[in-house]
């Protein structure tokens, strides 16, 4: 059995962290349990403020535990020189700084730093590592570009590369999709699934990007004040509705049948709708949002093309439909 | 080919016509090829022009290009350290540190009456530096507690400022000789510097270089910020000190011997990011020098007024020379972007 454990790249044990503020100690993570797994995508999801980006600080030992340990390896994360710590660990951070000068193949051999000699000059293996992480990336075309001409997806993926051309076998990502539009989105998670899978490297993402994380998270880490911290696979974490946790009130749901974040209460399906299923979901979607209650009469809906009969009334658009229900209800 | 590749060459070429160029003028012209025959053979056509060369204007265009490194290199190590385009030597006090000290020596020797007529260059030279070094210690002392570089660089000029009142202070109640002369040293000079003082002006520089040579390296990654720097296995709190001792050295030496010499410090580093196009140290501090240099010495030629036998201070050359480029620099092109 032991040789199908998956490998644990790191773990944090009883880990107690918190800063120090006007001679007060404020405790900011309590007795914090954690299991980071080789070739896995970790997405750690949690409402701001809870210590997340505190967390990140003390993995990259920048903050020291008050209690408990971290263990990269199996070592104590102290026991790490600074050098040994950045060959192992390497960081996208959520701030952006960026030099226009410097092309997009200049940045990515920075992620050589702490391989190189004191002049900071590249090998023939450094270039050929800079080659593939600009390869992995997708990003070769833009080598010579620099850092101010390109866009922002092109800039968080020449992030990424040069996080890769440090090859640590961790990577850790604060909100790395936060700047960006949504096809960069999937982009930049789908590239990060593949760099877990492919290489074999543990990739840790801080996000709040639910939908992507749920579509490409090998394992979630779920954060909450005052309460342990969860870790399962997204799936398992949602038929057991331990999800919610993300959602605290009453107010909001996380979906089963839909994947995705639902308001409770305004979906008692006080009407009937008939016909095409998948029209259907959005015709019951368009009446939730427009607040429209009860309707006495059923509401059949047409495919090819588009209508909906209501009261032996056809209505070509949604649009039409609800303006209608609207002005009747008055 | 790339034609990047020509540039040193092509510097230093410039370098060396501007060199010639400061050695011929001044209230004597002497013609270009004499200065090349005399320097290489060692004789020449008149005494007079040989007393000139060697005892007066080869030590100042030596200064020159001393002092145009020194500031050049000491502002391309703070705007990298503290991810500012408008950092130099002025800002974390070490301008004003030196200023502080000569101020003390020559003010508050003519308010407190102790004589004058002790004041040389020497003395004024050491005053500087120990002036530089008091306001350094005090930053230093500031930066061992404080974690980020922006609050250094605000402390940094909090006490620039606060030396400056100082200095305001110790002028409103000094004597008239005192202050002229005080107003002269600030002024900045290049020339005033005999052989002996040259020499140790010019060791001051190599050895405020040698802590750059080791760091290149780190100063590269910290074009990506502290957090990125460390992340990658740089040790930023001793880079801070490594920063703090050779722009002290550097900067605190110069305006020691020479006086404030305004703008080289934050213009050249911009300058040669613009020349090179790059980012990357290993090109970006050699680049800084060989623009410094040719600089100080043109701006040290320009001063030499054709005909007069005066010179003008080059600390307003610079300033003349210098704030259109800063400005320029704003208005044309977005500074954060191409720094």
């Amino acid at each position: 059995m032991a040789a199908n454990q998956p490998h644990i790249a790191l773990e944090g044990k009883g880990l107690s962290l918190g800063y120090f503020h006007n001679k007060t100690k404020k405790e900011i993570l309590h007795d914090l349990n954690f299991q980071l797994f080789k070739g896995e995508l970790t997405c750690l999801l949690g409402p701001n403020g809870v210590g997340k980006s505190t967390l990140i600080k003390a993995i990259l030992g920048q903050v020291k535990p008050w209690s408990g340990e971290i263990f990269l390896e199996n070592q104590p994360i102290q026991s790490f020189g600074v050098d040994e710590l950045a060959r192992s660990i390497s960081v996208v951070l959520t701030d952006p700084v960026f030099p226009g000068n410097m092309t997009v193949g200049q940045l990515v051999a920075l992620g050589r730093t702490p391989h190189t000699g004191w002049m900071g000059k590249l090998n023939a293996q450094d270039l050929e590592i800079v080659e593939k992480a600009l390869s992995d990336t997708k990003i070769t075309n833009l080598k010579d570009d620099r850092l101010s001409e390109i866009s922002d997806g092109q800039r968080q993926k020449a992030m990424i590369a040069r996080a890769l051309a440090q090859d640590g076998q961790l990577i850790i990502l604060d909100e790395p999709t936060a700047h960006l539009d949504l096809v960069n989105r999937f982009e930049v998670m789908h590239l990060l699934q593949d760099i877990a899978h492919q290489q074999r490297r543990s990739v840790l993402v801080v996000t709040h990007d639910l939908d992507i994380a749920v579509e490409t998270a090998d394992r979630f880490w779920l954060m909450n004040c005052g309460i342990p911290l969860t870790a399962g696979r997204p799936e398992d974490l949602i038929i057991s509705g331990e999800i919610d946790q993300l959602l605290p009130g009453k107010k909001y749901r996380f979906s089963v049948e839909r994947g995705k974040i639902e308001a409770i209460g305004h979906n008692l399906k006080s009407w009937k709708i008939e016909g095409d299923s998948p029209l259907a979901f959005w015709v019951e979607k368009a009446l939730i949002k427009a607040g429209i209650g009860s309707l006495l009469e059923p509401i059949f809906v047409e495919k090819e093309p588009f209508s909906i009969l209501y009261n032996q009334m056809n209505f070509n658009s949604l649009s039409a439909f609800i303006h209608f229900l609207k002005s009747e209800l008055k | 080919m790339n034609p990047k590749r020509y540039l040193f060459p092509i510097g230093l070429l410039i370098l060396a016509l501007s060199f010639l160029l400061n050695l011929g003028l001044g209230s004597v012209m002497i013609p270009f090829g004499e200065i090349v025959s005399g320097l290489f053979s060692g004789e020449w056509a008149k005494s007079s022009w040989e007393q000139i060369i060697l005892n007066y204007r080869l030590p100042k265009a030596l200064v020159a290009i001393f002092a145009g490194i020194g500031l050049s290199l000491s502002g391309l190590q703070m705007q990298t350290f503290f991810r500012n385009p408008l950092a130099g030597p002025f800002v974390l006090g070490i301008s004003s540190g030196a200023g502080l000290g000569v101020a003390i020596l020559i003010l508050a020797g003519s308010a407190f009456g102790f004589a004058l007529s002790g004041i040389n260059s020497w003395a004024i030279a050491v005053a500087g530096v120990l002036g530089a070094g008091l306001v350094l210690s005090g930053v230093s002392l500031v930066a061992w507690r404080v974690k980020d570089s922006m609050t250094l660089l605000i402390v940094g000029l909090m006490f620039g400022s606060a030396v400056s009142a100082v200095i305001s202070i110790l002028s409103y109640f000094s004597g008239a000789d005192a202050l002229k002369l005080f107003t002269v040293w600030s002024m900045g000079s290049l020339g005033a510097l005999g052989w002996s003082q040259v020499g140790i002006l010019g060791i001051l520089i190599l050895l405020g270089s040698i802590p750059i040579l080791g760091s290149i390296k780190s100063y590269n990654a910290l074009l990506l910020g502290e957090a990125y720097a460390k992340s990658m296995g740089i040790q930023t709190g001793k880079m801070r000190w490594i920063m703090i001792g050779s722009t002290g050295i550097l900067a605190g030496g110069i305006t020691a011997f020479c006086g404030p010499v305004a703008f080289v410090g934050i213009a050249v580093p911009h300058l040669a990011r613009i020349v090179w196009k790059s980012s990357d140290h290993r090109v970006l501090f050699p680049g800084s020098a060989l623009i410094g240099a040719i600089l100080l010495l043109l701006c040290d030629a320009a001063g030499q007024l054709p005909g007069i036998a005066s010179t003008l201070p080059i600390n307003a050359v610079t300033s003349l020379v210098g704030a259109p480029i800063v400005i320029g620099l704003i208005l044309k092109r977005n500074f954060s972007r191409d720094f």
